[in-house]
């Protein structure tokens, strides 16, 4: 394909400013999900094409096709192109991709088991026998839900500039997600294993020991108090704070919106945001977690970034335009979901740096607060920094104690006070998170996490 | 190419592979569409795109058991080895016995007006961009004003197959519009957003998009923090439909019912509401964006209501549910993609209005907060709600004081119901979600203050 690609391109003729980039995109999956002792979904999903973006006089033209002969990309290619100059007559702003930067590469994902060797029937006894301990484990677990995904996706990514790159990812999971119901009353508790790499990455998930836990969870969480409200102290677990850094700082740090004047964080490169003792990365290349690759969907080769560094928002997530726009080197954070969509500005594993205090500790200066445990979801208003996420559950912090547990709760916060309020950071770190993030409707796996975090002055409010 | 496919050739196709292959019944779902999309970045054009996409999702029932497999490749060998898939699936999956059958309804299906409009999908990328330029002019309310967003114009055929007899096709276009526009005065950022879907030209409101988007960035300057406490809520029909719509698809979701996960289990006869609530679901509302001829499994679905006076009039079904909780299938089957697997969702939903006016319901308001285009979400499908307020405003003596920022409402999805105090005498209608003004009893409000 790659050489197919490159012929493409020479059938091509272009400006030198011209950019031109054609991506073939093929990926196939697995998907099992039982649901209260039935197979709910039984699924295989194949899915095939190319994406091609033209770059003409500052406009963008996309187009996509589903065949793979020269003849159909070359014409495809001229389409982009054509409807790139029609819409550069409109546009008032300039944009351009750099002759710099130019990739080279395979990406080969280590799998040590590669799950398409794995029996179908072992799959799904993995997640029958998830299912099966959480619902039998009390008459109050309403539903029980246990999956399992594998995903595989090979990418080639050529361009005008003389980028080629192909690319060979794969992605799986096994989780549980354990709903419990008195009266009206319902608790939900979720959680989930794999990343990047083969069926080794969740060999270890023990399908008992993960269903009791969930569902004694559960039981717990719906004779739990109910959450306090107002304006308090919030200590975050290893997840939860993945889903805090990510909602409340790391879209805000996403170049596009940069570039497009809708984050708050625009021209704030050297500022101080936070306290001196928080350090917050991106890194693609941490190998095994959810949102790992070694490059990004325009070719570019992934990079760990560092977006604060003691306290100063120090780089954001960029993709070759807004790189070229800021005159820096791209860092490798083009994603795309299929070949049905272009690249964003996109996370990938972002996790805050670990500081030196024990969760201990930090319940003993909080003295009054909250300690809250894993996300459902959250979700930011870059241009405005106004942030809200969700936790699972959570526990009273009293007289420097963690005491009761307590029911979900949601919390929201502005991105230009969140950071300078953390008053303690743990020594423990642990890219807990797992997830999928959306954006434009895309939707990208990511991983997230770091230690506890101590946040004051964080509006909570929820109802049991 | 895919769209040279004549997808009910194809879908034929996956019929007689499946059942030669040893299926017991088997379903072919096919999509192909065309989109037309511009792209607005800082209040001028940034991309266009012109895309075709298509699939096919196939789903297999031996022995009661399920297999389902996807492809969007359309070649020979790729359908084969896709039917092949699902059969293998289905081979080795344990059975469901709560399953009866694929439906057969080849009862005729209505003729619903302004699902097809030729302005649409003949309209030229130029012709496009002229509206879109011109709503956002109206957008430029300000000088500084940043303006973004993306819109799009497409048509899209469905074709649904089954060997137990249902044979369907629609098509239909759409033209949707999305600008967001942020102000600033200062330090001050107002930030708002309009958006609008219809499935003919005529009926795109596309001026309003940026209208709209820009009066309500504009009204959002001058946010400020507020002090915990209970206030009542007044909702603008948007925020009536984006609460109380998501609520009741969960509510009354036959799946969810069978599985005890559903708002309402047990509920068919009983109050689960204020009486001032009323609602009907309304499959074949004329041009309505969700109106649709046959749900996604070819089921000719029915105009009826979920809620009278508060009462829960039924549960919304397809042909997996309907038998687990003693009901007929209502043709409520709906699929997120052609790969999924089909679920019970509504159509489009009427709120009966009331008998005040939305302007005595805010000048009557003593304290309390109004929410524009907001929805109050429940988060996991708990019935607990904790949502921030993002366009929001504090009232106080019957007068908009500021839009609030950093404040969260905590209540439950039974609240959100049993609340409604009053309903306005007014609606609005946006391509068949139809809906009032809402005012709510007071309800928890953090704030950070």
């Amino acid at each position: 394909m790659l050489d197919k690609l490159d012929l493409v391109l020479g059938k091509i003729s272009l400006a030198p400013k011209d950019f031109l980039d054609i991506r073939h995109s093929y990926s196939m999956g697995e998907s099992f999900t039982v649901r209260n002792g039935r197979f709910d979904s039984v699924s295989n999903q194949t899915m095939g094409g190319i994406a091609i973006r033209a770059l003409i006089d500052n406009a963008w033209g996309f187009t996509t096709i589903v065949d793979t002969d020269i003849e159909s990309i070359v014409k495809a290619a001229k389409k982009a192109i054509r409807i790139a100059k029609s819409g550069s007559k409109y546009t008032q702003q300039e944009r351009s991709i750099s002759d710099k930067w130019i990739y080279e590469g395979k990406e080969i994902t280590r799998i040590e088991i590669d799950p398409r060797e794995i029996d179908k029937e072992v799959k799904f006894e993995k997640i029958v026998e998830t299912e099966k301990a959480a619902r039998h484990f009390s008459d109050a677990i309403a539903e029980s839900t246990s999956y399992y995904q594998e995903s595989h996706r090979e990418e080639v990514i050529v361009n005008n500039k003389g980028t080629k790159v192909e690319t060979d990812n794969h992605v799986i999971r096994i989780g549980k997600n354990i709903i419990g119901r008195e009266g009206v009353k319902m608790q939900n508790v979720t959680g989930s294993q794999g990343g990047t790499g083969g069926w080794e990455l969740i060999e270890g998930w023990n399908p008992e020991k993960e269903g009791l836990k969930a569902a004694e969870e559960v039981e717990k969480l719906l004779s739990a108090r109910s959450p306090p409200s107002g304006k308090m102290k919030v200590i975050m677990d290893p997840s939860l704070t993945g889903v805090f850094i990510h909602e409340a700082f790391g879209h805000a740090t996403e170049a596009d919106s940069i570039i497009a004047k809708r984050s708050i964080l625009e021209g704030r490169i050297g500022e101080k945001v936070g306290v001196e003792q928080i350090n917050v990365y991106d890194d693609p290349t941490i190998p095994t977690l959810r949102g790992t690759f070694q490059f990004d969907s325009e070719g570019t080769k992934a990079q760990k970034r560092t977006l604060v560094k003691e306290g100063v928002v120090n780089e954001y997530l960029h993709t070759l335009e807004t790189a070229e726009a800021m005159d820096l080197e791209p860092n490798g954070a083009g994603r795309a979901m299929n070949f049905n969509y272009t690249p964003l500005s996109r996370m990938s594993n972002t996790y805050v740096g670990p500081g030196d205090m024990s969760l201990e500790e930090i319940a003993e200066i909080t003295k009054d607060g909250v300690y809250l445990c894993k996300s459902y979801s959250g979700y930011v208003f870059t241009d405005k920094g106004q942030f809200s996420f969700n936790c699972q559950s959570g526990y009273f912090v009293e007289n420097g104690e963690i005491s009761d547990l307590m029911g979900n709760v949601g919390m929201t916060g502005l991105i230009l006070e969140v950071l300078n309020n953390v008053y303690a950071i743990g020594n423990k770190w642990e890219p807990a998170f797992k997830g999928n993030c959306g954006k434009g409707g895309q939707w990208v796996p990511i991983a997230g996490g770091g230690p506890n975090l101590a946040v004051t002055d964080v509006v909570v409010g929820g109802n049991s | 190419m895919n769209s040279d496919f004549d997808l009910h050739d194809l879908a034929e196709k996956v019929i007689r592979i499946g059942l030669s292959k040893g299926a017991d019944q088997i379903e072919a779902y096919a999509l192909y569409g065309t989109v037309r999309g511009v792209q607005i970045e800082r209040g001028s054009i940034r991309r266009f795109t012109d895309t075709s996409n298509s699939g096919i999702g196939i789903r297999i029932l031996k022995n009661k058991a399920t297999g389902m497999a996807s492809t969007t490749i359309f070649s020979r060998e790729s359908i084969e080895k896709t039917v092949s898939e699902a059969v293998a699936l289905a081979k080795v999956s344990p059975p469901d016995t709560n399953f009866v059958s694929l439906p057969s309804d080849t009862s005729p299906a209505p003729n619903i007006p302004d699902r097809y409009d030729d302005n649409i999908s003949e309209l030229s990328i130029e012709d496009f961009t002229e509206l879109i330029l011109a709503t956002i002019q109206e957008a430029k309310i300000k000088d500084n004003a940043v303006i973004g967003g993306n819109f799009s114009a497409g048509k899209g055929e469905r074709f649904i197959l089954n060997s137990t007899g249902v044979d369907r096709h629609s098509e239909q276009t759409s033209v949707s519009g999305f600008l967001s526009t942020k102000i600033s005065d200062g330090d001050d950022i107002g930030s708002s957003y309009h958006y609008d879907a219809q499935t003919t030209l005529k009926e795109f409101d596309y001026l309003s998009i940026g209208k709209l988007s820009g009066e309500r960035a504009l009204r959002m300057l001058g946010s400020q923090k507020i002090e915990s406490s209970d206030l009542p809520i007044l909702m603008d029909p948007e925020t009536t439909y984006g609460t109380f719509a998501p609520i009741l698809a969960n509510g009354m979701n036959a799946f969810n019912v069978f599985n005890k996960t559903a708002f309402f289990v047990d509920k068919i006869g009983d109050q689960i509401s204020s009486p001032k609530l009323s609602v009907i679901d309304d499959p074949f509302y004329p041009g309505g964006v969700d109106s649709s001829p046959f749900d996604d499994e070819g089921v000719v679905p029915k105009k009826i209501p979920l809620v009278e006076d508060g009462i829960l009039q039924t549960y919304i079904t397809d042909s997996y549910t309907a038998p687990l909780v003693g009901l007929e299938n209502t043709g409520h089957a709906s699929r997120f993609s052609f790969a999924s697997k089909p679920r019970p969702s509504p159509y489009s939903l009427e709120f009966k209005s009331g008998d005040i006016s939305k302007d005595s319901l805010l000048s009557d308001l003593k304290e309390g907060i109004l929410l524009i285009d907001s929805s109050l979400e429940s988060s996991g499908n708990r019935p607990q709600i904790s949502d921030q307020i993002n366009q929001g405003f504090y009232v106080k003596d019957g007068e908009i004081q500021y839009p609030v920022k950093e404040a969260v409402i905590g209540c439950t999805v039974y609240d959100v119901f049993n609340k409604i105090e009053e309903v306005s005498k007014e609606t609005e209608n946006r391509s068949g979600h139809i809906a009032p003004w809402v005012l709510l009893a007071p309800i928890r409000i953090s704030g950070g203050k």
